[in-house]
């Protein structure tokens, strides 16, 4: 038993380390280098004036006007998308749930948002609002400019979101819809309740995990939103994401010392969320949300 | 277990190949003649293919040009570039450089300044502007090749003549009611820096001082500038999206018939000739109109310079190429195909180039005092600080914002706080 | 799945309703698509004519693109890389799945907690270490600079599918090919495998899907045709002159890349949702 235990468990490790060697090299290993990074100047472009400048860059991010915008709009999108999509995903849950004819055709479509190319879909409903190429100005008789505004860009970028996980967060759903046992709601129903209530105290209830896994894996999501905002607008009208605005500072401007610690903080604002999921729902949302992906 | 470790070998022998795929392919096309890599932006005419065709074929077969087409997007350009020079990448040759990088790749050392007797063949004869642009510190870096600058088209339909400032421009187009719409670069990003430097230079002012090092912006001219920018973002003639307008949405929306002027570069010209006939036929040019009625306007200078990557490997044969490329000749045909002004003043007087650019006196009037972008190695970061303080142009608060765009610039040039 | 509707079978009016929720529904998926292949099927002169719909048709784009360097490497890439990290991901995953679900020894929830935290990882957040190192290495702008980063961040994905798809398994058929004298390896490769193959299959379509869709590790660490891939090259799309926004040839370029990814959703809808949902049904 012992040896059979011993051999067994080196298996186990022996087959897990490629997985978990793989996951180290491209998450944990640079993680800790971008901390070392964020703590030194370091700009590409004068690679001469490299030192090590403490906090320095930390203190110059959080004190800046830019940063915190910045840190709103992300919020902003993230709220405004993950509070719709949850909506509309049950409503298209329950579609799919209930719907006899053309279950099968409901579910094919609502993937192709799913599986479309963010950068695609972007770009899709950036032509579709634009005054000299898109439709939606001529269909509503209005003439605005959508992407040159602030609010407006927020409107075409989380619909943008919306409309392509909307379909993730249905399948969730019904996956979770498909738990509430067929009897039970009969019984309600013989028992008088209206549909409101069957809803609010068999079916909600009964999908709690499922809404929650839903909500945790995008409100993620959304809080590392880059490539929609990067295709509609760029960042301009003060439309930047958090994620915006490290690939600005790394990527276009190489000053991989501030980015570093713009990038750091956004590592710590998603633990922070995760966190606060864990502590508003138990710690066994992340054993739900592992059991439902 | 010894039958897993077999399987994962097999694995392994199986992906590998597929991992130095990438490896093989650089290497293959090693032959007597050098092949040197010329990235630049796609031009459509197919002028620079051209000419980068008979400079191998002058070569005698010692070099051999190849094209690689960088985004369109200048800013996208420049990030592209910066990152692949960042890395260290051997298979730059050379660069069809924006005149605004000029600086910054000098002092990073990403490109190779011009040996002293190539220098002086190419600065024989160009004219002053985008001379400038390829120079930083007393050297020459990249060698002028196409030039470009902004001036004023309007509809002589609709208005008799070239209004003689700004403030008289506006007053016409607010006369004309529809169709007297304003076209100019108002999005957030390079065009608006051009836009503001432009007015700022006109009004007698400077970002910064003569070293380059610290923050100019002086109070008087840099006010009337913004006002000139929020007087025009303000005015019912502007154009309702002015605050997403790049060059081009400029050319379409005047193409379209209802705008009385455009700021823009001398592409629009060949572009309304065969978009939009009806609207060409009644196109007129000027100078840019004057700030400040006793002060000529100043434009700045746009265009392209050729460097040489210092990491390439053979910077004698792309200083050699570079010059053939910037040839009078092949400027000629830049011309003449591309529509691309050429840097060479003597070429503005030839008929075939004349026949291209009918304002080509206006054009190198122009270039002559073109006003150069802040020259400093900081560039792209002043440049994002002005473009992110003053958009969107209609929000802009004169009496603030002068001492709030010092702030900005000030930061950007000692390189810290987010941009 | 759940079988029959929970509720009413409906009246004639409740049918029509159902029948035209799913229309609006499918409708509503399929705009930005329709959309796109619209704009790219208008002649250039027609592109800015505002209309959903083009007054003539034309191939002019398609055509752009094709013949232009740019997108075909693209794509090869694309798929080239797509399919290499696919492979190995779903490999090394079915690896670490087997031993979670099937072999006791510590640390295997540690496994899968661990994956699930790199699930919740930014990726920005790697971005510039991975660019100064890969500057480094050499692996700026090749193959294999961007295989990596996709292998690891997938991993998590096909190990929980993977996993989800192994406890569905009836595991009394491995035992008994082992009582029948079948090493572990054996029983694996020809008794389990072909039971949990069409969720490694799941798990590999979707797993296919995030690399074909990344944009950020291929925007920072990829600069030329040697491996930059679909999303990036269409973000990027050189356009006719400088100033030029090419509109028509960037719709072309998104509705041949579009296309395949419909056809697979259409030919594998049933194990797509499966590998989305992979364990939910169990409960």
């Amino acid at each position: 038993m012992s040896r059979f235990g011993l051999d067994e468990r080196r298996l186990g490790w022996l087959l897990c380390a490629p997985a978990v060697l793989a996951m180290l090299l491209v998450t944990a290993y640079p993680i800790g280098y971008a901390v070392w990074l964020s703590l030194h100047r370091y700009d590409l472009r004068f690679p001469d004036r490299q030192s090590f400048v403490g906090l320095a860059n930390y203190a110059s991010v959080l004190t800046s006007e830019v940063w915190w915008r910045s840190v709103f709009n992300t919020l902003l999108v993230t709220a405004g998308s993950v509070a719709v999509e949850l909506l509309l995903g049950f409503a298209l849950a329950l579609v799919m749930h209930r719907a006899l004819v053309g279950r099968i055709a409901v579910r094919t479509a609502s993937l192709v948002p799913y599986a479309i190319i963010t950068v695609v879909a972007a770009l899709g409903w950036r032509f579709a609002f634009d005054p000299t190429t898109g439709f939606v100005n001529a269909l509503l008789g209005i003439d605005q400019a959508w992407l040159s505004e602030r609010w407006s860009a927020f409107f075409v970028i989380i619909a943008t979101e919306i409309w392509k996980t909307t379909p993730f967060v249905a399948l969730l759903l019904l996956a979770g819809l498909t738990l509430v046992p067929p009897d039970l709601i009969r019984a309600a129903r013989v028992d008088g309740a209206t549909a409101w209530q069957r809803l609010r105290y068999i079916t909600l209830p009964l999908m709690k995990p499922a809404i929650l896994v839903a909500l945790l894996f995008r409100t993620l999501d959304a809080f590392r939103i880059f490539d929609t905002i990067y295709v509609q607008t760029r960042g301009a009208q003060d439309t930047e994401s958090v994620s915006i605005l490290a690939y600005q500072a790394l990527i276009a401007r190489l000053n991989l010392g501030l980015g570093s610690a713009v990038s750091v903080l956004i590592f710590i604002g998603t633990l922070l969320i995760a966190l606060f999921y864990v502590r508003l729902f138990g710690s066994d949302v992340l054993g739900r949300a592992g059991e439902r992906r | 277990m010894s039958r897993d470790v077999g399987r994962f070998r097999i694995l392994l022998a199986v992906i590998l190949p597929f991992l130095s795929l990438t490896g093989c392919e650089r290497g293959s096309d090693e032959d007597a003649t050098t092949t040197l890599r010329w990235y630049v932006f796609k031009e459509q005419s197919g002028a620079f293919e051209q000419a980068a065709g008979r400079c191998s074929k002058a070569s005698g077969g010692r070099y051999r040009l190849k094209l690689e087409y960088l985004p369109t997007d200048a800013d996208l350009q420049r990030e592209l570039l910066v990152r692949r020079l960042a890395a260290g990448d051997r298979d730059i040759d050379l660069i069809g450089m924006d005149v605004i990088w000029t600086a910054e790749f000098a002092e990073a050392g990403w490109i190779l300044p011009w040996p002293d007797d190539r220098a002086n063949r190419v600065r024989a004869g160009c004219i002053a502007g985008p001379l400038a642009s390829g120079s930083y510190q007393g050297r020459l870096w990249a060698a002028p090749f196409t030039t470009n600058t902004q001036l004023l088209w309007y509809r002589t339909d609709r208005v008799s003549e070239a209004p003689p400032t700004w403030d008289a421009m506006i007053d016409a187009a607010e006369s004309i009611g529809p169709g007297g719409l304003i076209q100019a670069q108002g999005e957030r990003y390079e065009g608006l820096t051009v836009f503001f430097v432009s007015l700022l230079v006109s009004a007698g002012g400077s970002v910064l001082d003569e070293s380059g090092r610290r923050v100019s912006l002086e109070t008087g001219p840099t006010r009337r500038a913004l006002e000139v920018m929020r007087r025009l973002a303000r005015s019912p003639a502007s154009d309702p999206s002015l605050a997403s307008r790049r060059e081009d949405q400029c050319r379409l929306a005047f193409e379209s018939g209802d705008s009385a002027f455009m700021f823009n570069y001398t592409y629009v010209w060949p572009s309304a000739r065969a978009n939009a006939p009806e609207v060409a036929e009644h196109m007129g040019w000027a100078r840019w109109p004057a700030v400040d009625p006793s002060r000529a306007s100043r434009v700045s200078v746009g265009g392209i310079n050729l460097g040489v990557g210092a990491h390439g490997r053979h910077p004698d044969l792309a200083f050699e190429a570079a010059e053939c490329l910037a040839s009078e000749q092949n400027q000629r045909l830049a011309a003449r195909l591309g529509g691309l002004p050429p840097t060479l003043s003597k070429l503005y007087d030839d008929p075939e180039v004349r026949d291209v650019f009918p304002f080509a006196e206006v054009l190198r009037a122009t270039l002559a005092d073109a006003v150069q972008r802040p020259r400093t190695p900081l560039y792209s970061d002043i440049s994002i600080a002005i473009s992110r303080t003053l958009h969107p142009l209609s929000e802009i608060d004169p009496e603030r914002d002068v001492e709030r765009l010092r702030q900005a610039v000030r930061r950007a040039l000692n390189s810290e706080g987010l941009l | 799945m759940s079988g029959k509707s929970v509720e009413t079978q409906g009246s004639l009016s409740e049918r029509l309703f159902w029948r035209f929720t799913v229309l609006v529904l499918v409708l509503y998926a399929l705009l930005p698509v329709a959309w796109l292949t619209s704009l790219s099927l208008k002649p250039a002169g027609d592109l800015t004519d505002r209309r959903f719909f083009p007054r003539t048709i034309s191939l002019e784009h398609y055509a752009a693109v094709l013949t232009d360097p740019q997108f075909p490497a693209a794509l090869g890439n694309s798929l080239g890389i797509g399919l290499i990290a696919t492979g190995i991901s779903v490999a090394l995953a079915t690896l670490a799945a087997y031993a979670i679900v099937r072999l006791r020894f510590p640390g295997r929830r540690a496994v899968l907690i661990g994956a699930l935290a790199v699930a919740m990882f930014p990726p920005i957040a790697v971005i510039g270490p991975l660019f100064d190192l890969w500057r480094l290495l050499g692996l700026f702008d090749t193959w294999l600079g961007l295989i990596l980063p996709y292998i690891s961040l997938t991993l998590p994905l096909a190990i929980w599918t993977i996993a989800a798809f192994f406890r569905e398994i009836p595991w009394e058929l491995e035992q008994a090919a082992r009582v029948d004298g079948a090493t572990r390896m054996q029983a694996f490769r020809l008794v389990i495998l072909p039971l949990v193959a069409p969720g490694v299959f799941a798990s590999a379509i979707l797993v296919f899907i995030f690399a074909w869709n990344d944009f950020l590790f291929a925007a920072a660490l990829t600069s030329t045709t040697d491996s930059r891939t679909v999303p990036v090259a269409i973000a990027f799309f050189t356009g006719s002159s400088r100033f030029d926004q090419p509109t028509g040839s960037i719709a072309a370029a998104s509705v041949l890349v579009t296309l395949p990814v419909v056809a697979l959703v259409l030919v594998f809808q049933r194990r797509i949702v499966a590998g989305l949902t992979a364990g939910a049904v169990k409960g």
